[in-house]
């Protein structure tokens, strides 16, 4: 029984978490280093988050699928928001480090720092959402 | 939301200080090990400071946030899971601390060989790579990561 408890239910949970805090460490870490004036670390800190966003996306929608949430509540509305819109702000910021590294431009380094601000706020406010269980 | 909610929330939000502020300083680590000179691998070591506050306030929360959802939720003062996790709590920040220590030490000899020529140096690389340094590091990773298989099995 304790085997058939770990194994079902708490996978999807432990992995949607873990996927979410490596992906909150990478946002900080480009952040950090895009405020500071490094293009390629920048870049590459945006790049260890894709996968920690599949793995917090991936298990996320598998939860939504086995717990069938009658009326989606306000606090699964808002993690699904952070998460499509994140996706795309992280696509985006990816693609202006690039552009960075490639032209050492300083505006692209505080529009990749911008975005990395904006997204880590998306990040916290979906995690205050999802763990208040707001709404 | 009860108050319940609340202590739920922050205990969560510390929790996602603790393991991002902890994630970040492993990258920025990850990213000075890579970089060839020793005034870059100084910097990037440097930047781990910064992030410092962020882990301490995580520390703090997830303990004492921790400790009072036990009291809270009305957890018997013997669950065993929830003593587990205390002890890989303190183990956790013990080997975090020692890693660290290690980290200041590369730091220390990345500043003075940037300040000497900043050429790139076998002696930071071996430093930077030392197994036991990473080793701990690791162990500490290892201790958070279980933390997190407790928090969300509740045996």
């Amino acid at each position: 029984m304790t085997l058939l408890a770990f194994s079902r239910p708490f996978w999807p949970l432990f992995l949607h978490v873990l996927g979410a805090m490596l992906l909150y460490g990478a946002v900080i870490a480009a952040l950090v280093v895009a405020a500071t004036g490094r293009a390629r670390a920048t870049l590459t800190s945006l790049i260890v988050a894709v996968p920690c966003f599949v793995l917090l996306r991936v298990f996320a929608q598998i939860i939504l699928n086995d717990e069938n949430y009658a009326k989606d509540p306000t606090w699964v509305g808002i993690g699904f928001m952070a998460s499509d819109l994140g996706l795309l702000i992280l696509l985006v910021s990816i693609g202006v480090a690039f552009w960075w590294t490639r032209s050492g431009k300083a505006v692209a380094g505080r529009i990749a720092a911008g975005l990395s601000a904006v997204y880590l706020v998306l990040l916290t406010v979906a995690m205050l959402a999802m763990s208040g269980k707001w709404g | 939301m009860t108050g319940n909610d609340w202590l739920i929330m922050l205990h969560v939000a510390s929790a996602f200080l603790f393991v991002g502020g902890s994630v970040a300083a492993g990258i920025l680590n990850w990213l000075a090990i890579r970089s060839e000179r020793p005034s870059e691998t100084a910097a990037l070591l440097r930047l781990i400071r910064v992030l410092l506050p962020v882990i301490y306030v995580g520390v703090l929360g997830t303990l004492v946030f921790g400790i009072w959802l036990w009291h809270r939720l009305g957890f018997g003062i013997g669950t065993g899971w929830l003593w587990a996790a205390v002890v890989l709590w303190l183990a956790a920040n013990a080997l975090g601390g020692i890693g660290g220590r290690h980290q200041e030490r590369s730091r220390e000899l990345a500043e003075r060989l940037a300040g000497e020529g900043d050429a790139p140096s076998a002696e930071l690389r071996a430093l930077l790579t030392d197994r036991t340094g990473l080793a701990v590091s690791y162990a500490a990773g290892a201790a958070t990561l279980a933390i997190l298989v407790l928090m969300i099995w509740k045996p």
